[in-house]
């Protein structure tokens, strides 16, 4: 019997178990390397909590050097966050030994601590240091004087305001209402009483509105159907339809479907520059079924739509339908489109992505990324947060004809009708208002988006006011004064 | 049998001391290895940073003594016994148990604690008598065992012994965690598929050798595919349902997978045929997918692997703090006692790769993944160099059982498949694991000693193809 001997399959064997291995290594490299910082870095990540009950954590600063969140020495050892002001509630969160944290106290809770450094190569480096933990500075780019004023603002109403700079994406103003005692909760001596009052709290304090909120958008979001109709080239801005306007009058039937005109818009045949002005639903509807909903839902999904927004506090998606439908784009049929198309279907969106939508037309249709932090400062240095594009969403020709509907929309005679407030005196300003019907006898939630100047925007702004009432009642002049404030006490003069 | 014809082995052949200088050299650089790490332990005590994280204890001197003096003994014992056993493999062994111990003195002591005659003994306390008992087992069995006979010509017994000691622990082993592992003597308890896994080796290596040439040579067609002679699937089968067994009655997945990657790596070895693999794989694949089905115990395994962030809380939180462990080692670790390894469950059983992974980094998981490829690579060596197949076999079997066995829970604590509780060989605390690995490593050396009695001469088919061949 002529037999191989064993020794050629034990090299397979040892081959084998050596591949093996490789892939051993290679599953390590990616735990600790690949993986390594974000797992590092994650809030649930037992070490964040370890070093945040040992490390005095980093203070918060706003755009103007307020300090917004500092420390206090506790009696019985350690230290404890004391925040400056109940308005950044939203913004700060809190950070608490007993209760955890929220906001940006828990999203930048490891470059607070000192656990994790932006920089990847310190952080490499950081392990052979003394004393590791470097805990960081964040400034901020939010503005505490317009912070203040928005909270103010909205007053004894749930809701929320949004205000950034298209240009950088900087966010000036994150405000929710109502808004909470974060002090309170970190405070160890005050932190049971703190707590008790938001946690169950049927107002839902807790709820930060402008990320987490979900509202029907109302007529606000004609300028996403706008986007969408001129991007894909569906419409053009001289587009008109030969039945709108008897349709306004009588209502437009689709799929046996009567859709309706909201009172006060004439009988006439418009442009998209008018249909913005009067808010006509019936144009936009149209415009929704010319557009499709493959590219509805596209170009909502270019300006953020769809999946949480790339920002420094967590967000809920905002949706332009629920997607369970089988027509193009998710819908359920035509008639979702058309309702869509005017704010009206199965749509739901937060103040920031609707504050983006603004700012993208303001951009001359280009997305930046939405941030609060600007610059993480530690012992080894500054790091500055650099503005980021997230893409290009529409042509500056576009983003120009929709300006020009927005501006018609706040200061044309008619448009003024429905934005009572909005205009800041003196400067250009372009704007949407919105009332969201909820059905039911409740009155709706009333919206503004808008920027300014519209020649030359440096801010852009989403106000919503729950059960406010019509946009143009609540929302529009509370934007209009904020965007007045911003110009008065902020911008560069 | 031509057996009795060998002449009787002297127990302990002709005694004439002989230099080890390359295992002097290694045992060396060893030494020089779990000195560095005492010292970090040591710099890590007097860091503020540590004082904040809890479960810290500092190294004990004696400890490191003993263990590096136990070393040195087991070196000197074979040098003065002349033994020319293979020189790599205690200092590699060494070293992965001086990983083990510098370990156990840095975790929390009170994780484990034994009551003996009055003294209460520690985590690395205890630890540090399983490695003792470990190494001198390894080389009392390098020195004593100068003949194979006794493995070779009971491998029938061997493997009654062992399905006994399987049949015991299902009907009398103690449940533990779920898991029916253990089996107690009134102060004596131990986990009995450790040894296990050596009788079954040393059953294989006796029935391959022996059926060896039947198997390679012979095979049912069927359609496309050749498979083996189906009388000889017999042992294939009945393994698959061992493996099987274990996984329902026992709930231990970790051995089951040992025992069958094992079997089937073995069997390719003898026969060199990939269709034995292939079908042992689709096996496999069929149990695997109705154990799933049937049994919940797996199913909460896979569905933990598949995604851990599904309930992270609690049955994935085990899973999760291991891969944390390791991402917060990052490239080099936070060093000795800088970690928080506490945070894993049962982190000095099942989870020291992650523990290792967050304080030595991903530069020394890499170094232990190669500490045990060199205990694979000698394992192996021995394997091919040896005068016949029982000791061919039986070299490579004893270097799978630790190579499988550190890939497989290596594996689970890295998420690359789902995780089963077994140990990792010469690290994880434990008696049985430890004491078995000690076996294992001195039957290594023993079979890789040039001096040791011959191979017997080649004998006619084995017993079981005779009979086969009278019957055809």
């Amino acid at each position: 019997m002529a037999q191989r001997s064993v020794a050629r399959s034990i090299a397979h064997v040892g081959l084998a178990l050596t591949l093996a291995f490789g892939v051993l290594a290679a599953g390590a490299g990616y735990w600790q390397v690949v993986r390594s910082e974000e797992l590092s870095r994650a809030p649930e990540n037992p070490a964040v909590a370890v070093a945040a009950a040992s490390v005095v954590r980093g203070e918060i600063i706003d755009r103007h050097g307020n300090v917004l969140a500092t420390n206090a020495k506790y009696a019985k050892g350690g230290s404890y966050r004391v925040y400056n002001d109940r308005a950044i509630a939203p913004v700060v969160g809190y950070a608490s030994r007993q209760h955890g944290s929220a906001g940006l106290e828990l999203s930048f809770g490891a470059e607070l601590t000192g656990l994790s450094d932006s920089d990847p190569i310190r952080n490499a480096l950081r392990k052979f240091q003394a004393d590791p933990y470097d805990p960081q500075t964040l400034t901020l780019s939010l503005s505490l004087t317009l912070q203040r004023a928005a909270i103010r603002g909205l007053g004894e109403d749930s809701g929320a305001v949004v205000m950034l700079d298209p240009r950088s994406g900087e966010v000036l103003v994150l405000a929710s209402t109502p808004y909470y005692d974060s002090s309170a909760i970190a405070n160890p001596d005050t932190e049971k009483d703190g707590w008790a009052a938001v946690a169950d709290n049927p107002a839902q304090p807790l709820l930060t509105r402008p990320t987490q909120g979900r509202y029907t958008p109302g007529s606000i979001f004609k300028v996403v159907t706008a986007i969408a109709g001129l991007g894909s080239g569906s419409i053009e801005p001289t587009t008109t339809f030969p039945n709108q306007a008897a349709a306004e009058k009588n209502g437009l039937v689709v799929s046996g479907f009567r859709i309706k005109e909201h009172p006060g818009v004439a009988a006439k045949t418009l442009k998209l520059v008018g249909a913005m002005e009067v808010s006509s639903n019936i144009w936009f509807a149209l415009a929704g079924l010319k557009t499709g909903g493959d590219n509805l839902t596209e170009y909502a999904e270019q300006l953020g739509f769809g999946a949480s927004l790339p920002f420094d506090l967590p967000t809920a998606p905002s949706q332009v339908t629920d997607g369970k439908g089988s027509a193009p784009g998710g819908f359920k049929d035509d008639v979702e489109l058309a309702s869509a198309a005017f704010g009206q279907g199965k749509t739901f969106v937060t103040p920031l992505q609707m504050a983006l939508v603004a700012a993208t037309v303001a951009n001359n249709g280009e997305l930046m990324r939405p941030r609060l932090v600007t610059e993480l400062t530690g012992k080894a240095g500054t790091r500055k947060i650099a503005p980021e594009s997230i893409r290009r969403v529409i042509s500056q020709a576009d983003a120009d004809a929709i300006t020009a509907a927005m501006l018609q929309a706040v200061e044309g005679p008619l448009g003024r009708q429905f934005t009572t407030g909005a205009k800041v005196p003196g400067i250009p300003t372009a704007g949407k208002s919105g009332t969201a019907e909820l059905g039911g006898s409740g009155e709706p939630h009333s919206w503004f988006i808008g920027f300014a100047p519209a020649n030359d925007p440096q801010i852009a702004i989403a106000v919503l006011v729950e059960r406010g009432g019509r946009g143009g009642a609540r929302a529009a002049p509370l934007a209009g004064s904020l965007m007045k404030a911003y110009f008065d006490t902020v911008a560069p003069k | 049998m031509t057996a009795s014809a060998q002449p009787l082995p002297r127990i302990l052949g002709q005694i004439k001391p002989r230099p080890r200088w390359r295992e002097a050299r290694l045992l060396a650089i060893v030494a020089a290895a779990i000195l560095a790490g005492s010292v970090s332990l040591e710099l890590a005590r007097h860091s503020d940073e540590t004082a904040a994280t809890a479960g810290f204890s500092p190294a004990e001197p004696f400890h490191l003594a003993v263990y590096l003096g136990v070393l040195v003994a087991a070196h000197l014992a074979q040098v003065l016994t002349g033994r020319r056993t293979d020189q790599v493999l205690l200092p590699a062994v060494g070293l992965l148990g001086g990983i083990s111990l510098l370990l156990m003195e840095r975790l929390p002591q009170d994780l484990v604690v034994q009551r003996f005659f009055g003294a209460e003994l520690g985590l690395a306390d205890v630890q540090l008598v399983w490695l003792v008992l470990s190494i001198s087992i390894a080389t009392t069995l390098a020195i004593v065992v100068r003949s194979d006979r006794w493995l070779r010509l009971y491998k029938y017994t061997w493997a009654a012994a062992g399905v006994a000691l399987l049949l015991l622990t299902f009907v009398l082993g103690t449940e533990i965690n779920g898991q029916r592992l253990t089996l107690s003597f009134g102060p004596i308890s131990g986990q009995p598929s450790e040894l296990l896994k050596v009788i079954l080796v040393v059953f294989l290596a006796g029935y391959l050798s022996e059926n060896r040439s039947l198997l390679v040579e012979e095979s049912t067609q069927i359609g496309p595919i050749a498979i083996p002679p189906l009388p000889y699937l017999a042992p294939m089968v009945a393994m698959w349902a061992i493996a099987l067994g274990i996984v329902v009655v026992q709930r231990d997945l970790g051995a089951a997978l040992l025992f069958f990657a094992v079997f089937l790596l073995l069997l390719y070895t003898a026969t060199a045929r990939p269709g034995y693999v292939v079908l042992g794989v689709l096996l496999f694949l069929a149990g695997a997918f109705v154990m799933y089905q049937l049994v919940s115990h797996v199913q909460t395994r896979v569905d933990i692997w598949i995604d851990p962030w599904k309930d992270p809380a609690v049955t994935g939180y085990q899973v999760i703090q291991a891969l944390y462990a390791f991402a917060r080692g990052g490239l080099v670790g936070s060093g000795l006692g800088g970690g928080i390894p506490t945070t894993i469950p049962a982190v000095e059983t099942d989870f020291p790769f992650a523990a290792l992974g967050e304080e030595l980094g991903l530069v020394g998981i890499m170094a232990i993944l190669g500490l045990y490829l060199v205990v694979i690579e000698r394992g192996l060596r021995i394997g091919a160099a040896a005068g016949d197949d029982f000791r061919s076999l039986l070299a490579t079997g004893l270097a799978l059982v630790v190579g499988v066995q550190a890939f497989i829970i290596a594996a689970g604590n890295l998420k690359l498949i789902p995780l089963t509780g077994i140990t990792l060989p010469f690290i994880s605390y434990g008696g049985s694991s430890m004491l078995v690995n000690g076996i294992v490593v001195g039957l290594l050396l023993a079979l890789s000693d040039k001096g040791v009695e011959p191979p017997p001469a080649p004998k006619p088919p084995g017993r079981l193809a005779r009979l086969t061949r009278r019957g055809a």
